[in-house]
């Protein structure tokens, strides 16, 4: 009868040459798609694209207010699913890419209600409104600053990557739900606006274009972002392991 | 199931047995809605609406005292580990915690209610009779999520604080559905009109206790 | 044949990078004891937390009942009885009470005549009906061995079940797990130094995170019968 056991204490992982210059290229690489995506879609976003009719110059905050919430949600996502391979396959590398997707989402989040703050200004004279997509947005940091405070008051405890990833499970879950019900709640008692150029208000085809690009650069930002913090984490997790591998090296020497 | 039983009996008992934290528990609500009564100051008008508000607030903040002083009574001779290491599916053992942290909610509840129809000249009857699903519902999620985060909060310093970090932000879809369901029923409308919002409260808490059962092995276990 | 029970493969624990268990490699059968020696902080009591599952190797493994101690399934769990320096019990229950509760969890029948019988067994009777706040050191300690020895396991794991205990109550205790050795119950004791059951035990000392066999006779300066 076979007895399940697990492979032993992984040795530190000595980097080989290749695979270290195969990350460097690749976050390099990631580095300079985001100098030149952005670089052209702010050429796009300022110079190209016409201005909106109704709300002028400032409606082009839009182009980066709305890759910012693409970014926080799917890094959100990313939270939750490296949650469930972590807690699946307990390698710590998935707990790294959660606690740094989270990171990173959070500056975007913030991005997304400081973007959605001072378009909000001129448009509506006020600095905030709790319309139904900057309401969900507000939920979503919350839950962000959830995780992340968990992080910083549980990083005693050895579970605190099981913990993580509970919770991230739970809030993205969680998501849907609080679209559902902000949105009933604001069809019953719709805030004073004006539509936003969102859905179905892009009547030149240059917009939708800026928007796509504006998009693809933010994504490439994201990517880049994590990949450096990543790998920061990766770096730390793999010190740990070897600090670990040495303090056993040196209680067998004292053995003797 | 023999387990479920025994663990949910055996909560029951010790909440009976030190019966104060029930009490304070409920004082801790009563205070709550004085509180907001004062900063509300309800004219008749609005009485429905503010009276859910109170119920909905004193549930919130009730309802998380509660959960962690559930868990830290678990953790005080090392029984967590006791039960962990016992012959029950960890499903099971959440289901009991979570039985035993509705049943105090619950109770806790009936008084405030009973204080909100005091405090906010409602009448008793028809109205409160529809209140039940709504308040029901929302005391199951909130027992639900209260019931897997404490797992974890207790065992996190500064836990009692990280409680209702994590908590809040969580449980606002029900928020936001329970009051606008409870407003509803106060306001003298059949329950049919609250649908959409007690449609919410549902799923909120099917997901809550599918998601509750599915981790809460994850969350005691120990490295 | 005694069938092995426990075995421990390299078994490597650190909390932190702090080595508390060093590729720990015991073994123990069905129907013997063993002992297990080491001062405060040795890692006593880790080792025994991870045999029953409730804590996890950094690495290596622990085989109980053929199954890894990782996953340990609700079957394996149920033949485990526990000691640990933590009673297990709630404060605010009666005794009675207590055993009563954990007799129902384990799913055994007649709960409360059950847990009656254990009580006197480690002479606590007279104290049947009282919470446990009220009790001594010692009598907690007794009646958690009595929760640990009441769903008759097949493996149990005591950690310094003799300390707190008077001479009388080493006695009882010393009679009880004879009892539960001689009926094929596999034993892991823990205690600061040697001690004496009057039955053979595979006697081991853990120092620096090892586990070292020891010898019965060689080195015993500290040797207490235990009423055999």
């Amino acid at each position: 009868m076979k007895i399940e056991t697990y492979p032993p204490t992984p040795s530190p992982e000595v980097e080989g040459e290749k695979n270290r210059n195969m990350k460097n290229k690749a976050t390099a690489g990631l580095g300079w798609s985001t100098l030149i995506s952005m670089l052209v879609s702010l050429f796009m976003v300022f110079e190209w694209v016409p201005t909106e009719e109704d709300q002028g110059i400032v409606q082009r905050i839009f182009y980066f207010h709305v890759p910012c919430a693409w970014v926080a949600f799917a890094a959100f996502g990313i939270v939750a699913i490296a949650g469930v391979f972590y807690l699946w396959l307990k390698d710590q590398i998935w707990d790294d890419l959660g606690y740094a997707a989270a990171e990173i989402g959070m500056v975007f989040c913030t991005l997304v209600l400081i973007t959605g703050s001072i378009w909000a200004k001129p448009i509506w004279g006020t600095w905030w409104t709790w319309d139904s997509r900057l309401t969900t947005t507000f939920i979503l940091w919350l839950l962000y600053g959830g995780y992340l405070m968990l992080r910083a008051m549980a990083d005693d405890t050895p579970e605190v990557a099981r913990f993580g990833a509970v919770i991230g499970i739970v809030a993205a879950l969680d998501v849907p739900v609080v679209i559902l019900s902000v949105r009933l709640w604001r069809t019953i008692h719709p805030a004073v606006l004006v539509t936003r150029a969102g859905e179905h208000g892009l009547e030149d085809p240059r917009m939708v274009i800026t928007l796509l690009v504006s998009l693809a650069a933010f994504t490439v930002l994201f990517g880049w972002l994590l990949m450096l913090r990543f790998q920061q984490l990766r770096t730390r997790s793999r010190l740990f392991t070897i600090r670990r591998e040495v303090a056993l090296i040196e209680a067998a020497a004292q053995d003797y | 199931m023999a387990a479920f039983a025994a663990i949910l009996r055996k909560d029951l008992r010790l909440e009976i047995r030190s019966g104060q934290s029930t009490i304070a528990l409920f004082a801790l609500s009563l205070l709550i809605m004085v509180v907001l009564v004062f900063a509300l100051n309800p004219q008749p008008v609005d009485r429905a609406r503010d009276a859910a508000a109170a119920l909905w607030v004193a549930l919130v903040f009730a309802g998380m005292l509660g959960a962690t002083r559930a868990m830290i009574a678990e953790n005080e001779n090392g029984c967590m580990r006791a039960l962990t290491l016992s012959p029950i599916d960890p499903a099971a053992l959440y289901a009991a915690k979570l039985a035993a942290a509705f049943a105090f909610m619950a109770i806790v509840e009936v008084a405030a209610v009973v204080l909100i129809t005091l405090f906010f000249n409602l009448d008793f009857g028809g109205d409160l009779a529809r209140l039940t699903p709504s308040l029901m519902l929302g005391t199951l999620g909130f027992a639900a999520l209260a019931t897997l985060l404490a797992a974890i909060s207790s065992r996190t310093r500064a836990g009692d604080l990280l409680l209702p970090i994590l908590a809040i932000p969580l449980f606002i879809p029900a928020i936001i559905a329970g009051v606008k369901a409870s407003e509803a029923a106060l306001s003298g409308f059949p329950l049919a009109a609250a649908s959409q919002w007690l449609g919410i409260l549902v799923a909120f808490d099917v997901l809550f206790v599918t998601l509750g059962a599915l981790l809460f092995e994850h969350v005691i276990r120990e490295d | 044949m005694a069938r092995l029970v426990v075995e421990t493969r390299a078994l490597t624990k650190t909390f932190g990078v702090t080595p508390v268990l060093r590729e720990v490699g015991i073994q123990i059968h069905d129907g013997r004891c063993a002992l297990l020696i080491g001062g405060n902080g040795s890692g006593k009591s880790t080792l025994l937390r991870i045999l029953a599952g409730l804590s996890q190797p950094t690495s290596g493994d622990a085989i109980v009942f053929g199954e890894n101690s990782r996953n340990l399934n609700v079957a394996g769990r149920r033949r485990i009885g526990m000691l640990t320096h933590q009673s297990w019990l709630y404060p605010n229950l009666t005794a009675r009470e207590n055993l009563a509760f954990y007799a129902e969890l384990y799913g055994l029948a007649d709960q409360n005549d059950l847990a009656t019988k254990w009580i006197e067994s480690v002479r606590l009777g007279a104290s049947a009906n009282d919470r446990v706040r009220e009790f001594s050191r010692g009598m907690e300690q007794r009646l958690s061995i009595a929760r640990a020895m009441m769903t008759e396991p097949d493996l149990l794991l005591l950690d310094e079940p003799f300390a707190a205990l008077d001479p009388d109550a080493v006695a009882i205790v010393g009679d009880l797990i004879r009892t539960a050795v001689a009926r094929g119950c596999a034993a892991l004791l823990t205690a600061h130094s040697q001690l004496d059951l009057g039955i053979e035990m595979d006697r081991y000392q853990i120092a620096s995170g090892r586990v070292m066999p020891l010898r019965d006779e060689t080195r015993a300066p500290h040797r207490s019968r235990m009423g055999a």
